[in-house]
Parts: structure tokens; C-alpha cells; sequence
């Protein structure tokens, strides 16, 4: 089962669950299981533009995007880009 | 009867709740924490919170409360179809509608969403969407926000920067431009069809024909329901630049606005917070600042300001709440807030 880490203001989008272990193949499948799909993917689908997903720490925008496999053993992590003010 | 400010911020909401007079308010929050507030408001109808809601990661959405603040639901249901071309950028305003259990959402890129299930679902609105002139629709500093929705009479009407105004006489299926007289002086063609920047759109609660607009280029007043519109700035006014709008629900001849120098230096006129009344519906304006301090360079956003039966209430993007019985002076319920995008009244039994 992969491992998803939200970070707090997700969290408390989600009821207050911080992590989410989920069968899923896809970074993508993932995203879209979780009760915050709509805050981290936009009406098209897409990964918003300041949203950062690292599996085992690699940034998937340097990998296939949503479309990154993922091993049973997969530690998902959502950040925020480092942003705003 | 108390008042129950929904004051929303920057940096989360607030709620007050005292007396306009009083210095004594009492405060709750920040609730939605994380959240910028760009407009709340407690639904007149069953009592329901509801803001609209943006963050700079995770875009705009809607959430509601049916305890006050103590727990919220969030839409999981808003965007724009993907044939529009067109991505959902924030959400403005909501705005009770006429039935039971519809709202009206104003959003960016200038796009009107309604419910008829008190917020869960949205549908987004295609006369908005796809009207003929959005092609000539310009973005402003704010975006191109739909900020502005009043529901009157069977009339709806929408204010979008830099769009224009425009009226529905068939429940938003279709949206007559609404812009004669009202001038786009930065612009090449002064009195355009559309692409006017309004600011804050309000028709009046209990004299439906007449609109009151602050504009980018002055403030307006309409009899015929926005066919057309009377410039009033000067006699009074320091400058016809402003966004804040609140009216009198009393007497359809007064209005406020809080004027800033000029497009160019967005600051209080003079360097001093003034609210500015007419109460010859704009024919002459008087400068309404006691208790307000005479040094300030202070901004307020167009959502920050409002009335109700037993007073005005703004809020300055420096974070400062100011309250006023509609006649007395001006005391300060709050200060070093976050800065305050929007303020709504409400009874507080």
C-alpha cells in the first residue's frame, strides 16, 4: 500500500487525517482517491501549478507527472510550493 | 439586537459580534485558517455561513458552515467545463438567491456559478461564460473577478472588472450589457459597450430600480436599472477613484463610498480615512470622519465595507475594523488583524 503524507491545511480539508494508505498504481490514482482531489487537481484533471508531489523524495514533474508508477511501498508526499506570502 | 461582523482576511476568517457605538466587540478566530477570505457572509435565510475561499496552492473554492464556524463543508464541486478553454482562478462572492436553497458564486476569469442545493454542487453559468462580448473583456490588477451579484426584483445583476455590468431579466440565461454613460477612460474608445471596470455594484434592497456603482472612473447612480447612469463625483468628493459601495436600506437618496486618491496612488484621499455620504442621492457629499484618525494612507478593498439597519462597518487592508451607528462616530472594534478583504453585517440574536 502506498503511503500519502498531506501536509496541515489538507489535513484539515481531509477530517483531520494526515496520511492515507492507498492501492493504487498511480500518482495520479492516488491524487484523485483522496477527499482533497480538488484542491491538488484542477477541473482538467491537472496537477496545480504550485502543488509538488515527491515519491521517495523525487519530484514526479521530473518523472511521468501523474502517470508515475508506484511501488506498494511508496511514501507519497504533497508540499505546497515554497510560495506566497 | 447585536451585530455579527463575518470579516473575512488574508490570512483566515474572523467573526465579531457587539453594537455599532460600543467599543466592546467580541472576537472569534481566525477560522478556515490557511484560507484567504475573499468574501463571507451569513445567509439572512437559515443562517448558514458561507465564505468564498482562496489559497495561493490549492485555488479557489467554497466552503459553508451550518454551526458558525465550528465545523465546514467544501465544495468538491467547482471548475469550469474544458471546452470553455478556461481554468477557475478564485472565487469572489456569494450571494443568497431568490429561491430557497440557491446562491450565486462570482469567480475569476469573470464567471457566475449557481447553486440549488445551498452550496454543495455548482453549476457554472453559460450566459456569463459564453457571452458574446467576453472576447473584449480585459483583466484588471484584480483579475477579472465577478465580484459584484445583487438579486432584485427578478432582475440579477453582475459587476465584472474589467468587463462591465450587466443585467438578467430571464434568471441569468441571458445578460444585457448594462454600461451607457459610464466612461472607460483608460481605454481608447471613452464610453465603450463593455470592458467599463466596475468596482462595487449594489441595487437598492427596497427601490429596485435604482443601481449605485463605484466605478474605476467615478461613482454612478441608475433609476432605470442600469440603462443608464448619472456620473456624481465631485460636489464633495475628493476623487471619484474608490472600490468600497454601502447603501442606506432606509432611504434609497444615501450612499458611502471611502475614496482613494487615484487609480495610480490606491491610498485615502488627503492622506486621512474619510467615508463620504450623500443623502441627495449623490448630488452633493459630505466627509463623515469622526473618530477616524486624520493621518492614514489606508486602503479599503471593495468587499470591505458594510451596512446594516444599525450601522457601517470597513475594514482596511492594514487590518483595522471600524463600526459606526448611521448616526455617531466611528470606533475602532479592532486592529492588526490580517488584511481585511471583505466585511458583511448580520443579526446577532
Amino acid at each position: 500500500m502506498a503511503l500519502i503524507l498531506l501536509p496541515s491545511l489538507l489535513a484539515a480539508e481531509a477530517g483531520g487525517r494526515k496520511q492515507f494508505e492507498l492501492d493504487v498504481e498511480t500518482v495520479g490514482e492516488a491524487l484523485r482517491a483522496l477527499p482533497v482531489a480538488n484542491l491538488l487537481l484542477d477541473e482538467q484533471g491537472e496537477l496545480r501549478r504550485l502543488v509538488n508531489v515527491y515519491v521517495d523524495g523525487a519530484d514526479v514533474r521530473f518523472a511521468d507527472g501523474l502517470e508515475t508508477q508506484l511501488t506498494p511501498t511508496a511514501n507519497v508526499r504533497v508540499v505546497a510550493a515554497v510560495a506566497g506570502g | 439586537m447585536a451585530v455579527q461582523l463575518s470579516v473575512g482576511t488574508r490570512k483566515g476568517l474572523f467573526l465579531f459580534r457587539g453594537e455599532p457605538g460600543s467599543g466592546a466587540w467580541e472576537l472569534e478566530g481566525p477560522l478556515l485558517s490557511g484560507w484567504s477570505v475573499y468574501h463571507a457572509l451569513v445567509d439572512p435565510r437559515d443562517g448558514t455561513l458561507y465564505a468564498a475561499t482562496n489559497n495561493w496552492a490549492y485555488g479557489g473554492t467554497f466552503h459553508r458552515s451550518n454551526d458558525l464556524g465550528q465545523t465546514w463543508e467544501r465544495t468538491e464541486q467547482l471548475g469550469l467545463p474544458e471546452e470553455s478553454g478556461l481554468k477557475l482562478a478564485a472565487t469572489w462572492h456569494v450571494e443568497p438567491g431568490q429561491e430557497e436553497g440557491t446562491l450565486w458564486l462570482g469567480g475569476d476569469p469573470g464567471v457566475l456559478f449557481r447553486s440549488d442545493d445551498g452550496g454543495a454542487t455548482w453549476k457554472v453559468n453559460d450566459g456569463i461564460l459564453s457571452h458574446p462580448t467576453r472576447d473584449r473583456w480585459q483583466p484588471g490588477a484584480g483579475g477579472m473577478c465577478c465580484h459584484s451579484i445583487q438579486v432584485s426584483d427578478g432582475s440579477l445583476y453582475v459587476g465584472i472588472s474589467a468587463a462591465g455590468a450587466f443585467r438578467s431579466d430571464d434568471g441569468g440565461d441571458s445578460w444585457a450589457p448594462i454600461n451607457s454613460n459610464v466612461a472607460a477612460e483608460f481605454q481608447p474608445e471613452t464610453y465603450p459597450e463593455v470592458g467599463q471596470c466596475v468596482h462595487k455594484l449594489l441595487a437598492h434592497p427596497n427601490q429596485s430600480e435604482r443601481l449605485w456603482q463605484q466605478n474605476h472612473c467615478g461613482v454612478y447612480r441608475s433609476d432605470d436599472r442600469g440603462d443608464s447612469w448619472e456620473r456624481l463625483d465631485g460636489n464633495g468628493l475628493p476623487s471619484g477613484f474608490g472600490f468600497p459601495l454601502a447603501l442606506d436600506a432606509n432611504d434609497p437618496d444615501v450612499a458611502y463610498v471611502i475614496p482613494e486618491e487615484s487609480a495610480e496612488n490606491r491610498v485615502t484621499s488627503d492622506g486621512r480615512l474619510g467615508v463620504y455620504r450623500t443623502a441627495d442621492g449623490g448630488a452633493s457629499w459630505e466627509l463623515w470622519s469622526d473618530g477616524l484618525p486624520d493621518q492614514a494612507w489606508a486602503a479599503v478593498l471593495r468587499e470591505g465595507f458594510g451596512s446594516d439597519a444599525q450601522g457601517l462597518y470597513f475594514g482596511t487592508q492594514s487590518g483595522s475594523v471600524w463600526a459606526a451607528p448611521h448616526s455617531g462616530g466611528w470606533m475602532e472594534a479592532a486592529r492588526d488583524l490580517p488584511p481585511i478583504l471583505s466585511v458583511e453585517a448580520s443579526e446577532w440574536p
